[in-house]
């Protein structure tokens, strides 16, 4: 090869490698426009630091397991593993769990049947969503017409039903329960769903909505559904 | 052969090193461009080893390609059709046929080689 040549191909190697290394910059930090105001900043850092609570809330309780464990291991292995199995249970849904909590109704709009309105299933979108809001306000057990919501349930509709974990659930008189971890939470909850715009998503529906007061001690059944699980088999030893 | 690829390696390295980044809506420009500084390049090593290689045709390729698929891109943003498709195309076909054809000569080369070789080897003993 030319001594000419090679510096030809040497330099427009040069140019290539430059523009690859500036078309990989470009691709690699799209630039982000920052619209948000310190409002929605501040907003976003409350959110955050809400989950670093929670999370510094669940690392106490695991130590605090942990301790237990070392306390106890000891005297009484078992009591301690006994406890921990109830708590996975209730958790899971397999048994009854109780707590401070609330009631809602959801029942026919007396006024617009007496105008000769008809009351339709409930929809299971409004349900879900009043669900999912639950959930966001720490409800921790939930039940919806005698059918506890674990983590594989539905609510759904079949041949125009509205059902939860594939049974029906009523047209109307639909209680819901809810079990929160504390009573704080429980008012928390039935303060927000006051202030919320479900009763007005439910009256469209010609149905009512009513949150009762939060009650100190409200007991939801265990599910009534197989819980299966795709990886882990139960242990059937002594 | 080693001074092309620390060319390479050196505007590489300035390249991530500046940090220079160019506005989003010209990326697509500079993304053909560097398909069309590939194919040339390649274009290059081939005629390189076929022993047809010429500077002038070389260089002005270079940069002639590079504008020519800007210039597409640019007119097919304005008149609403994606042109720069297709210089994609005929860079991205006469790249993959340069490097087969590149393959292709250094086989032949290897080959020659080895065979020389085990003849010379014969020879000796």
């Amino acid at each position: 090869m030319k001594k000419k040549t090679t510096i030809h191909i040497t330099v427009i190697s040069f140019i290539i490698g430059f523009m690859l290394a500036v078309q990989y910059n470009t691709v690699q930090s799209p630039k982000k426009v920052q619209t948000t105001d310190i409002w929605e900043v501040r907003q976003e850092l409350s959110d955050e630091k809400l989950r670093h609570s929670e999370l510094l809330t669940q690392i106490r309780q695991g130590q605090e397991t942990v301790r237990q464990y070392e306390d106890e291991e000891l005297d009484n292995p078992e009591a301690i593993l006994t406890q921990t199995v109830d708590q996975l249970q209730a958790a899971a849904g397999i048994k009854e769990a109780s707590g401070p909590g609330l009631i809602m109704n959801i029942g026919p709009s007396e006024e617009l049947i007496e105008y000769g309105y008809t009351v339709e299933e409930i929809s299971p979108q409004l349900l879900i969503r009043l669900v999912n809001e639950i959930y966001r306000y720490k409800g921790h057990y939930v039940e919806i017409a005698g059918q506890r919501l674990v983590h594989s349930s539905a609510i759904r509709d079949i041949n125009g039903k509205t059902t939860v974990n594939g049974v029906p659930i009523g047209k109307v008189d639909v209680e819901i329960k809810v079990v929160t971890e504390t009573g704080e939470e429980a008012s928390k909850l039935y303060n927000y769903l006051l202030a919320s715009s479900f009763m007005d998503e439910f009256f469209i529906d010609n149905m009512l909505l009513t949150v009762e007061e939060p009650q100190p001690s409200i007991t939801v059944d265990a599910a009534d559904v197989e819980i299966r699980s795709t990886y882990l088999t139960e242990y059937k030893g002594d | 052969m080693w001074l092309p690829l620390l060319g390479l390696i050196l505007g590489i390295g300035l390249g991530v090193l500046t940090d220079l980044e160019i506005p989003a809506v010209y990326e697509n420009y500079l993304s053909i461009a560097v398909l069309a500084a590939l194919d040339t390049m390649f274009g290059g090593i081939r005629a390189q080893l076929q022993q047809v290689y010429d500077d002038k045709v070389f260089i002005t390729g270079f940069f002639f390609n590079i504008a020519l698929a800007a210039g597409l891109a640019f007119l097919g943003v304005h008149i609403g059709v994606d042109l720069y498709l297709a210089a994609i195309f005929a860079f991205g076909v006469r790249l993959f046929q340069n490097i087969a054809v590149i393959r292709r000569i250094l086989i032949t080369k290897w080959e020659e080689a080895r065979i020389k070789k085990s003849e010379n080897s014969s020879e000796s003993s």
